[in-house]
């Protein structure tokens, strides 16, 4: 399938699903989706286990039928599913889908050939896919002598011959040490720079604060909401928090920094003295005046909003249980 | 045929398949003929056994894909289920044939007596569609492979043993012999007497539509799962 410069260079809408529901018996597992994606996002689908990612992408890419709503592939919504649309997605599967008995590079002819590419460009690709993953000099190996890492990255690559216009990665990074999931984060940064799509779903907030351009927020599912990372932070940015480290944390009197304007409260906690104000109070002069009027400050931490924060504000929820971290 | 050649790789990929596949159907080959039953050599008794095995052996494979995902991934692609199904199904068929070829005329070579050796060849390859679609159908009410294989290999002992393959069936009580006509080991064993003593065609194209039923069966209740 040849891309032509217009299709690249229009902002058209790659994948749009509208008003979609997915029921198994009586368990709605999506619940009314609307989800538009634009060329060239790289879009984070976060959200807790069990909230409906996994279905989503299912859905999405026809993998499993759905019972109400509609969803459009490149703007083809009568036959979303055809073969011509299929050829310009790449799926990265949440299990590592790699046949252990054949070498790196037979893993990524089979995929390459499946999606028909011919013996010389086919073997272009296969050398193009495995440098892009870090794994040009392990060609030749059986993934079975991999560490889990590497068979992650080749589960990677193996989306990646065909070249898709549209990346779906269902949480690529799960169980691989820090080394590697820094090389598949940059990884998908230069996949959307040179103009892929990408649908990345995960657990992992601080994955989607790094390379997401927007991000959905799913929960039970439903999508509760969604837009920049930044837009997020802002619907929970009510307040600002600050630690102040001092030496001698009894002495400082919590009752005049609380007659500080915008001071909402004022708590002592061990040696730390946690302050947290109106949005923008803009106070934070006087209240280091007034604390080292009476101790010595050891250094000054402003708690951001994160991810995290919207999430539990939104859902009431932690992102990941305490185990899995 | 993407899927259809890396399905031949990865069968001779794995040294317990080249096992199978090679050296026991061509040790059937050298085994010597019974005095009184079986009335053909005993390796191509136990060549009808072997086939239930690499049935359920290269049938395991697909089941391995499903559990590892791999039938998800190619379900994002161009290529439909049945794409996917029939180019191995093949491939699987190939093989099965050629050992077939190899076990019955590699015994005319080797000078065993085998009456209708033709004949015979059809026969082992109905039986071996039929072993194949058998074990497809099987894996598909399983997740594991190891859960699969393993109450497999206790079927195949039962229906070895009352399908009247590695005993005489004449020495059944009435009703295991009626029983015994719902396995298609026991056609397998109706259709290698025929080789030595049957004279009406008609008796060996009804063992063979016989076989061939079990296989049409099957394959249609085995391509019914299809992701997970």
């Amino acid at each position: 399938m040849k891309v032509t410069r217009n299709e690249r260079v229009n902002n058209m809408t790659i994948a749009s699903m509208q008003g979609v529901i997915k029921r198994y018996g009586s368990h709605v597992v999506l619940d009314y989706i609307d989800l538009d994606i634009q060329e060239g996002e790289i879009i984070g689908l976060l959200g807790p286990n069990g909230a409906g990612k996994t279905t989503l992408i299912q859905t999405l890419t026809g993998m499993i039928p759905f019972d109400r709503g509609k969803i459009e592939l490149f703007g083809n919504s009568k036959n979303p599913f055809s073969n011509q649309n299929k050829e310009r997605i790449g799926l990265v599967t949440q299990e590592i889908t790699i046949f252990e008995e054949l070498t790196a590079k037979e893993n990524l002819q089979f995929f390459a050939g499946v999606y028909g590419l011919k013996r010389q460009e086919k073997k272009k690709r296969v050398e193009e896919a495995l440098e892009f993953v870090g794994l040009a000099d392990k060609g030749n190996k059986v993934p079975a002598r991999f560490s889990g890492g590497m068979k992650r990255r080749l589960n990677i690559a193996c989306a990646l011959t065909h070249r898709p216009r549209f990346l779906i990665m269902d949480e690529p990074t799960v169980g691989i040490d820090p080394q590697s999931r820094n090389y598949i984060l940059e990884a998908v940064k230069k996949l959307r720079e040179n103009g892929t799509t990408i649908l990345y779903t995960t657990h992992y907030m601080e994955e989607v604060q790094a390379i997401a351009s927007s991000v959905t927020i799913m929960d039970q599912g439903q999508i509760i909401k969604n837009g920049t990372v930044e837009e997020l932070i802002q619907t929970v940015q009510h307040e600002e928090k600050v630690r102040i480290d001092v030496t001698d944390p009894d002495s400082v009197p919590v009752n005049s920094l609380e007659k500080i304007a915008g001071v909402k409260k004022a708590i002592v906690a061990g040696s730390q003295i946690i302050i947290i104000s109106t949005f923008g109070s803009g106070n934070l002069d006087r209240i280091i005046t007034l604390v080292k009027e009476h101790a010595g400050v050891l250094g000054i931490q402003a708690d951001k909003p994160n991810l995290e924060d919207v999430f539990l504000t939104l859902t009431g929820k932690q992102l990941r249980d305490k185990e899995e971290e | 045929m993407t899927i259809f050649r890396f399905a031949l790789k990865r069968v001779f990929g794995n040294t317990t398949n080249l096992i199978f596949l090679t050296i026991f159907p061509i040790a059937c080959i050298f085994l010597p003929k019974g005095e009184g039953w079986p009335f053909l050599p005993y390796g191509y008794q136990y060549f009808g056994i072997l086939i239930l095995f690499i049935g359920i052996r290269l049938a395991t494979i697909i089941l391995e894909d499903r559990g590892k995902g791999v039938v998800k991934r190619l379900a994002v692609a161009p290529v439909s289920h049945f794409q996917y199904l029939s180019q191995n199904l093949l491939a699987y068929s190939v093989i099965l044939i050629l050992q077939c070829a190899i076990v019955v005329y590699g015994g005319i070579l080797f000078g065993q007596e085998l009456y209708q050796p033709s004949r015979l060849f059809l026969l082992f390859v109905s039986f071996c569609f039929a072993s194949l679609a058998i074990a497809l159908a099987w894996i598909s009410f399983y997740r594991r492979k190891d859960t699969s294989f393993l109450l497999y290999m206790s079927l195949i002992f039962l229906i070895v043993v009352l399908g009247g393959l590695i005993i005489p069936i004449e020495i059944f009580p009435d009703l295991l012999k009626r029983i015994a006509v719902i396995f298609p080991t026991y056609w397998l064993a109706e259709g290698l007497n025929w080789i030595v003593f049957g004279e009406n065609i008609l008796d060996f194209l009804l063992i063979n539509s016989v076989l061939w039923l079990y296989t049409i069966v099957c394959i249609i209740i085995g391509s019914t799962r299809k992701i997970y």
